[in-house]
C-alpha cells in the first residue's frame, strides 16, 4: 500500500488551502472528503416555483447536506445549532464569503481583558499569511485603516452600495459608528482566470461562475496541477490509526458508496473536518496509547466549543417605500459595520459584535409575515414596502469555556457505525449581557431611520451562525490546549488540525480568512519540517 | 405587463408532480412547479374550494395583479400539508371545519374576520388556524410566478455585467 506524504481530511477552506500549499511544496498529498463533487450549474438561479416546495424546505442547499450526515445529540441552551456540510469544498460551497482579519487584540483576551486565554501566536505572525490568502483568493473591499479590523494591500474594487445602505450610513454616522464597504471573497473584476460576480444574490446557494471563492474552483486545480494530488471522495473518516509509538500512521475510512472499510497511510495527517467533526474524529480515534482519543491525554479535545451568536433585525425604510422596483440583489452583503462598542467606553461585558448588512435575498417579502390584516390594503402595503428592505445581522463573540463541548456517544452510532457527536452548550452570563447590549444597539441604529422595524431577537442569544470554533484549540500551555502555535498536536508530532476547531478564542469576525491563514502557516511549517527530515 | 407575458406567468404557476434534476448526477425529491395538471394529495375538492375562497380574501386580485386563486395557492397548500406530519394535517383539516362552521352562522367573510380578531395573540383554535392559513397564503403567493413577477415586479435573479449601485436617496 502506498504511503502518502500527507493525508488531508476534509476539503473546505482549511483542507483545500493546506492541500494546495503542500502539493506545491512537493508533498504527495491525498485528500479524503466525506462528500462528493457537485458541479455547476447549481440550483441558485432556479425560481421558487421551479423547485419542490418552492425552496421553503431548503431544497437549493440540500445538495450540500446529504441525508447520511449523522445526527447530533443536543444537551444545550435553546436555539443552539451546529452546522456540518458534506460536499467537496465543504463550507466554501455554502458561504457568504465575508473575509475579515482578526485584530491584534483578538489574540490576547487574557493579556488585555483578563478572560479566556491568549493565542500562542499574535497578529504580526499571522499578517503575512493573511496577505498571501487575500491575494490568492481575491477579496473585494478596501483597507479602511481601522485598528479593530486590520486591512491588507491587495483588494479588488469594492461593490457599489444600495440605496438602503446609504440610508444606513447616515444613521450610523449620526451615532459615531463606522460603516465600510464589505470585504468578501467575491470577484468584482476578472481574477485568477475566474469570472467576476454577476450579482444574482445567491452566494449561499452555489456560484455558477466561480466568482465566489470555493476550494474546488480555486485551490484544488492548483493542487492537481502539481501532479502531487490525489482526491478520494465519499470517504468518511472513521478513525486515525497510530503506530506503536503513538504516532499517526493511517486513516481508516468507509466508502459511503461501496460501504467498504479502507485505510490510507500517510506520514503526516492534517485534520480539516470543521469544529464538530474534527473533534468527533479525534475522540473516536482511541487506542491503548491514546485511550481518551488521539492527542487527548489532558481531556481538552472537544471542550471549549463556542462561536457566534446572531441577532437579526429587518427594517423597511420609509423613504424608499413605494419607489419603483429595481434589481437590488447584488452580491448579498455590500457594506459592513465593524465592531464599535469599544469606542463608547468600557462596557460591563467582554467582547463585541460586527454587523453584516443585506445578506438576504430581495425576492421574498418577509414583511408580509409581520404585517397584520389581510385583503387589498394588506397586499398593497406589502408591495409598497418591499423596495425599502434593509436587513442587519449582528454577529457577536461568545466566550470559550471548558464546559461547552462536543463529545461522542459510544452507544449511539450513525449508519456507518461511527459514534455520533453530542453537543453540550450553555451561554454564560457574559454572552447574555452582550446579547442584550447588541439588541439594544441594533434598535438604536434602526431608530435613526424612519421605517417599520421587525426584530428577530428571541428571548436570548442563539448560536452559532455556522461559525463554531474551539474544540481542538491551540495554546501555549499543553495542559490546557491540544495544539501548539503551528496547529500541531502537543502529543502526536505528525498530527495537525487547521480548521476552526483550532481557534483558542473567537472574536466577532467571521472565521474563514483566519482558518485559511492558519492553514497556510501550518503547511509552511510542515514543508520546513519535511525538508529537515523531521516529518 | 404584456398580456402574453401575464398568461405565461399564470401557466408557470400550474402544478405537476414531476421530478427535478439538479446539478450533474443529482436529483431532488419532490414536485417541481411546472405546467400541467395537479392531482390533490390531501384536501378534497370541497376543501380546496373553501381554501381558494379564503386565500383569495387574504390576497385578492386587484387592478395591479391577480390574487391567490389565480396563483393556485390552494394547490401549493395541498402539497405542503400532504408532506407534513400528522399533527399539522389535523390542524388543517379541523381548521377548515371550524371555518366552515363559523361561516354557516353568517358568511365566509365574517368567519375570516372573526378568526383574525386577535392576530398575533390567538385565543382559540379558529384564531390559531388563521395564523396557519395566512402564513401558507403568503408563502404560496409570493413564491408563485404571479406573486414574484406580476405583483412584486421583482427585477433580480439575473446576470448583470456590473452592479450599478444607487446614489444616496
Amino acid at each position: 500500500m502506498m504511503t502518502y506524504d500527507v493525508c488531508v481530511i476534509g476539503s473546505g477552506p482549511a483542507g483545500g488551502t493546506a492541500a494546495k500549499e503542500l502539493c506545491e511544496g512537493g508533498a504527495k498529498v491525498i485528500m479524503l472528503e466525506a462528500g462528493q463533487q457537485v458541479d455547476p450549474p447549481y440550483l441558485s438561479h432556479k425560481w421558487p416555483y421551479e423547485l419542490p416546495y418552492r425552496g421553503l424546505r431548503d431544497e437549493k442547499q440540500a445538495l450540500f447536506y446529504p441525508k447520511d450526515i449523522s445526527k447530533v445529540i443536543y444537551d444545550s441552551s435553546p436555539r443552539v445549532d451546529v452546522d456540518r456540510v458534506r460536499v467537496l469544498g465543504g463550507r466554501s460551497l455554502h458561504w457568504n464569503a465575508v473575509t475579515l482579519r482578526y485584530a491584534p487584540q483578538d489574540f490576547e483576551e487574557w493579556s488585555m481583558r483578563g478572560v479566556e486565554e491568549d493565542w500562542p501566536i499574535g497578529y504580526e505572525e499571522l499578517a503575512p499569511y493573511y496577505d498571501r490568502v487575500e491575494k490568492l483568493i481575491g477579496v473585494c473591499g478596501r483597507n479602511d485603516h481601522l485598528a479593530i479590523l486590520p486591512g491588507g494591500n491587495h483588494y479588488l474594487p469594492p461593490i457599489p452600495w444600495r440605496a438602503s445602505e446609504h440610508v444606513l450610513a447616515r444613521a450610523t454616522k449620526s451615532l459615531g459608528i463606522p460603516l465600510i464597504s464589505v470585504r468578501k471573497a467575491v470577484l468584482t473584476v476578472p481574477y485568477d482566470n475566474r469570472s467576476p460576480c454577476h450579482y444574482c444574490g445567491h452566494c449561499m446557494d452555489g456560484c455558477d461562475v466561480s466568482a465566489i471563492f470555493t476550494t474546488p474552483d480555486c485551490m484544488l486545480p492548483k493542487a492537481r496541477a502539481t501532479g502531487n494530488f490525489t482526491l478520494r471522495q465519499n470517504a468518511i473518516a472513521r478513525e486515525i490509526l497510530v503506530d506503536r509509538e503513538g504516532r499517526a500512521r493511517a486513516v481508516s475510512f468507509v466508502d459511503r458508496i461501496t460501504k467498504k472499510e479502507e485505510e490510507v497511510s500517510a506520514r503526516v495527517i492534517v485534520v480539516c473536518c470543521a469544529t464538530v467533526e474534527s473533534a468527533r474524529l479525534l475522540l473516536n480515534s482511541r487506542s491503548p496509547r491514546h485511550p481518551n482519543g488521539l492527542g487527548n491525554s489532558n481531556g481538552v479535545i472537544g471542550r471549549y466549543l463556542h462561536g457566534h451568536h446572531l441577532t437579526i433585525v429587518q427594517t423597511y425604510l420609509e423613504e424608499l417605500k413605494g419607489t419603483p422596483p429595481i434589481n437590488q440583489d447584488g452580491a448579498t452583503d455590500h457594506v459592513y459595520i465593524p465592531r464599535y462598542n469599544h469606542l463608547f467606553g468600557k462596557p460591563d461585558y467582554t467582547g463585541g459584535w460586527g454587523i453584516q448588512v443585506n445578506y438576504a435575498s430581495y425576492m421574498f417579502p418577509f414583511q408580509a409575515h409581520h404585517l397584520h390584516g389581510y385583503g387589498a390594503a394588506f397586499k398593497t402595503q406589502v408591495r409598497k414596502m418591499q423596495p425599502g428592505f434593509l436587513q442587519m445581522g449582528a454577529f457577536g463573540k461568545t466566550l470559550s469555556t471548558p464546559g461547552n463541548s462536543v463529545s461522542v456517544d459510544l452507544n449511539q452510532v450513525d449508519q456507518y457505525g461511527i459514534p455520533v457527536p453530542v453537543v453540550r452548550y450553555q451561554f454564560v452570563e457574559n454572552d447574555v449581557a452582550m446579547w442584550k447590549a447588541q439588541t439594544q444597539s441594533l434598535l438604536e441604529i434602526c431608530s435613526k431611520m424612519k421605517g417599520s422595524v421587525y426584530p428577530d431577537f428571541g428571548t436570548g442569544p442563539s448560536g452559532f451562525a455556522s461559525h463554531e470554533v474551539g474544540t481542538v484549540r491551540m495554546g501555549k500551555n499543553p495542559k490546557t490546549s491540544a495544539l501548539d502555535s503551528n496547529c500541531r498536536s502537543h502529543e502526536v508530532a505528525n498530527l495537525f488540525v487547521t480548521d476552526g476547531s483550532c481557534f483558542t478564542t473567537s472574536s466577532e469576525k467571521n472565521p474563514t480568512l483566519t482558518i485559511m491563514a492558519l492553514s497556510v502557516r501550518a503547511a509552511d511549517y510542515i514543508k520546513k519540517q519535511r525538508k529537515l527530515g523531521q516529518l | 405587463m404584456e398580456r402574453r407575458t401575464a398568461l405565461k406567468i399564470v401557466a408557470l404557476s400550474a402544478l405537476a408532480p414531476v421530478g427535478i434534476t439538479g446539478p450533474a448526477g443529482t436529483t431532488l425529491e419532490g414536485t417541481a412547479w411546472t405546467p400541467g395538471s395537479y392531482r390533490l394529495r390531501f384536501f378534497n375538492e370541497q376543501e380546496i374550494e373553501l381554501l381558494d375562497n379564503l386565500m383569495e380574501m387574504i390576497i385578492p386580485a386587484d387592478d395591479h395583479s391577480p390574487g391567490a386563486r389565480a396563483a393556485q395557492v390552494s394547490l401549493f397548500a395541498d402539497l405542503m400539508v400532504a408532506t407534513s406530519d400528522n399533527h399539522l394535517k389535523e390542524v388543517w383539516r379541523s381548521g377548515l371545519q371550524l371555518m366552515r362552521h363559523e361561516a354557516s352562522r353568517s358568511s365566509l367573510q365574517a368567519a375570516l374576520a372573526r378568526s383574525a380578531v386577535n392576530e398575533g395573540n390567538p385565543k382559540n383554535d379558529l384564531e390559531r388556524f388563521y395564523g396557519h392559513l395566512k402564513e401558507m397564503t403568503i408563502n404560496g403567493y409570493y413564491t408563485s410566478a404571479i406573486g414574484i413577477h406580476h405583483d412584486l415586479q421583482y427585477q433580480g435573479n439575473t446576470y448583470l455585467q456590473r452592479f450599478p449601485g444607487t446614489s444616496e436617496p
